[in-house]
C-alpha cells in the first residue's frame, strides 16, 4: 500500500516536472529544426536559424545592450545590496525586519506598475530614456534579491572572528576585507549572478524605460509580434542558456561554501 | 550625533537611497498623477476623483474578469507548487533533488521565451496540433487550443509555478521530522499529522506564493496580448494602451492603483480567513 502510494506521488512529481520543462525543451529543439514553421515534422537538423540571427545587425545591438545592462546592474546592485545587508544583519530585528519588508516591496508590485511609474517619473523630470534609465530601473527589483540573499547568510554569521581582528588592531575596513569578505564571498557572487539573470530576463520594465534601442527581451518582443519563424526559437534558446548558465553558476558557487 | 556616526546608517544609505529615489518617489508621483486630468493633450495638475469614477464605471467588469483569472492562476500554482514540494520533501527520497533541480532550471527559463513557447505549442498550426495530426488522433487542427482565457491560465501558471515553489519549499523545509515522528508515536493518523502539523507550519509560505502569483497575474498584459486573443483582454492591456496611443496617464494611473488596492484588499481578506481558520482549530 505504502509502496503504491509513494510511486503515485513520484509519478505526480514527474508529471509536474514534465509540465515545467517540456515547453523550454521544445523551444530549444525547434531552434535546430529545418522547417520554417514550428511544428512536426521538423525536417532534419540545421543551424540556419542561428546563422540568420547572427547575420542580423539589430541582434548584435540588442545583445551588447543586454550585456551592458546586466553587467552594470549586477555590479551596482551587488555593492549597494551587500552593504545594506551587512548593516541590516547587525541591527536589532525590530528595526531590520520592517526595513527589509519595505525594501522588498518592489518584488511584489506588478512590473507593469513599476515600469509605468518609472517612465512617467523620468519623462516628467526630463530624463532622456536610454540604456542608462534601464540600468537605474533594474536596480529597483534586483537589489532586494541581493539584500535578501546576503542577509540570510550574514544573520547566522559569528562575529567573534571580526571582533578578534579588531582587538588585534585591524581597522574596520581591514577587518572587513580580511575576515568578513572571504567568508561571505561565495554568497555575494551568487547574489550577483541572480541579479544579472533577473536583469537579462526583464521585459516589461525595460520596454517602458528604454524608448529607442533594444535589449534581448525587447528584441524578441518585436520579432514575436511581426513574424513567427524559428529565428525566435534560436534567440530564445540563447536567452534561456544565458540565464540558466548564470543561475547555475550562482547555485554552484553558493552551495560550495554557503 | 551618534546616529550620524553609526556605520550601519552609512552602509544602508545606497540601498535605501535607491529604494527611495527609484521606487518610492516614482510610485508616489504616479499615484498623485491619478488625481490629475488631461486637457488638450497636456497633463493638468488638479485634484479630481473623476479618473477613479471612470475606472469604476467603465472597467469594473474587466477588473472582475482579471481578478477571476488571477485567482484561478494563483490557486492552480499554489496547489501544484504545494503537492510538488510535498513530494520532494516527504515522498521522493533521492529523486526529490532531481525534481528540485528541474524546478530551478525552469525558474530561469525566460519570461518571453515561455510565452512564445506556449504560442508555438498551442497554435493552430503548432506543435500540439501537428503531433496529434501525425498520430492520427484528429483529422483537422483544433482551433480552440489558443486565443482564449484557458491559454492565458496555462501559460501564466507555467511561468509562475517555479516562483511559487520557492517560498513553499522554504516553509516545508522548516517542518522537522522529529515533530512528525513524535506526533505519529503519540498515535496521530496521517491526516492529523498533515492537517495539524504540516499545513499550519507552511501556511505563511502558501500565502506568500498565492499572493505573489495573484498580484503578478492581475498586472500582466503580455500573456493575454500574445496568447489570449480578443476574448481575453485583461485590465493590464487597457492600462498599457493608455500610455501609448490613447495618451491618458491620469486614467491609466488610477486604473493601476485601483487594481493594486483591490488586489491588496482581496489578499488581506484571504489572509484574514486563513487566520480565522487557524484560531478555530
Amino acid at each position: 500500500m505504502n509502496v503504491v502510494a509513494n510511486t503515485l506521488w513520484r509519478i505526480w512529481g514527474g508529471v509536474v516536472l514534465f509540465f515545467l520543462l517540456t515547453p523550454l525543451f521544445l523551444v530549444v529543439l525547434f531552434s535546430f529544426g529545418n522547417s520554417a514553421v514550428t511544428a512536426f515534422p521538423m525536417g532534419g537538423v540545421s543551424f540556419k536559424w542561428y546563422r540568420e540571427l547572427f547575420a542580423n545587425p539589430y541582434f548584435w545591438g540588442a545583445f551588447s545592450n543586454s550585456l551592458i545592462v546586466a553587467g552594470s546592474v549586477g555590479l551596482v546592485s551587488t555593492m549597494s545590496g551587500t552593504m545594506g545587508a551587512l548593516a541590516l544583519a547587525r541591527m536589532r530585528p525590530r528595526v531590520a525586519t520592517p526595513t527589509m519588508f519595505a525594501i522588498a516591496a518592489p518584488i511584489m508590485v506588478p512590473p507593469l506598475v513599476v515600469g509605468l511609474a518609472l517612465m512617467v517619473f523620468y519623462v516628467t523630470l526630463g530624463f532622456k530614456l536610454s540604456v542608462f534609465t534601464v540600468i537605474l530601473s533594474h536596480l529597483v527589483f534586483t537589489q532586494p534579491f541581493v539584500i535578501l540573499i546576503v542577509h540570510a547568510r550574514m544573520v547566522g554569521f559569528d562575529y567573534v572572528a571580526v571582533e578578534s581582528a579588531r582587538d588585534l588592531g585591524a581597522s574596520p575596513l581591514r577587518a572587513f576585507f580580511t575576515v568578513t569578505l572571504p567568508i561571505a564571498r561565495s554568497t555575494i557572487i551568487g547574489a550577483a549572478f541572480i541579479a544579472m539573470a533577473l536583469s537579462l530576463d526583464d521585459f516589461i520594465i525595460t520596454f517602458f524605460t528604454i524608448a529607442g534601442g533594444n535589449t534581448l527581451p525587447t528584441f524578441i518582443w518585436g520579432m514575436i509580434r511581426t513574424q513567427t519563424d524559428p529565428t525566435i526559437n534560436a534567440i530564445a534558446t540563447l536567452l534561456v542558456s544565458l540565464t540558466v548558465v548564470s543561475s547555475l553558476i550562482a547555485m554552484a558557487v553558493t552551495r560550495y561554501r554557503g | 550625533m551618534r546616529f550620524v556616526r553609526d556605520w550601519r546608517v552609512w552602509l544602508l544609505t545606497p540601498a535605501v537611497g535607491a529604494f527611495a529615489l527609484l521606487f518610492l518617489s516614482p510610485i508616489v508621483f504616479f499615484f498623485v498623477v491619478s488625481f490629475w486630468e488631461v486637457k488638450l493633450f497636456k497633463l493638468n495638475p488638479t485634484f479630481t476623483f473623476a479618473n477613479y469614477i471612470r475606472t469604476y464605471n467603465e472597467y469594473f467588469e474587466v477588473a472582475l474578469f482579471t481578478f477571476g483569472i488571477a485567482a484561478l492562476i494563483a490557486t492552480i500554482t499554489t496547489f501544484l507548487g504545494f503537492t510538488f514540494t510535498y513530494v520532494i520533501r516527504f515522498k521522493a527520497g533521492r529523486f526529490g533533488s532531481v525534481l528540485l533541480f528541474g524546478a530551478i532550471i525552469a525558474l530561469f527559463g525566460g519570461y518571453l521565451a515561455k510565452v512564445y513557447a506556449w504560442k508555438t505549442i498551442l497554435g493552430t498550426n503548432g506543435i500540439l496540433n501537428s503531433a496529434l495530426l501525425g498520430v492520427g488522433l484528429i483529422e483537422t487542427p483544433v482551433q480552440s487550443f489558443i486565443f482564449n482565457p484557458g491559454t492565458v491560465v496555462v501559460t501564466l501558471s507555467h511561468w509562475l509555478l517555479p516562483l511559487a515553489i520557492l517560498p513553499i519549499y522554504g516553509s516545508l523545509r522548516g517542518v522537522k521530522d522529529l515533530t512528525l515522528d513524535a506526533a505519529r508515536d503519540l498515535g496521530a493518523t496521517p491526516w492529523q499529522v498533515f492537517s495539524g502539523i504540516i499545513l499550519p507550519q507552511c501556511r505563511a509560505g502558501l500565502f506568500a506564493a498565492f499572493a505573489f502569483c495573484f498580484l503578478i497575474s492581475a498586472g500582466d498584459y503580455v500573456t493575454p496580448r500574445l496568447v489570449g486573443g480578443p476574448s481575453t483582454t485583461m485590465i493590464g492591456n487597457y492600462i498599457e494602451s493608455l500610455f501609448g496611443f490613447r495618451f491618458d496617464w491620469p486614467l491609466g494611473s488610477s486604473m493601476a492603483f485601483a487594481t493594486l488596492f483591490c488586489c491588496i484588499a482581496l489578499l488581506a481578506f484571504t489572509n484574514y480567513l486563513l487566520f480565522k481558520a487557524r484560531r478555530r482549530e
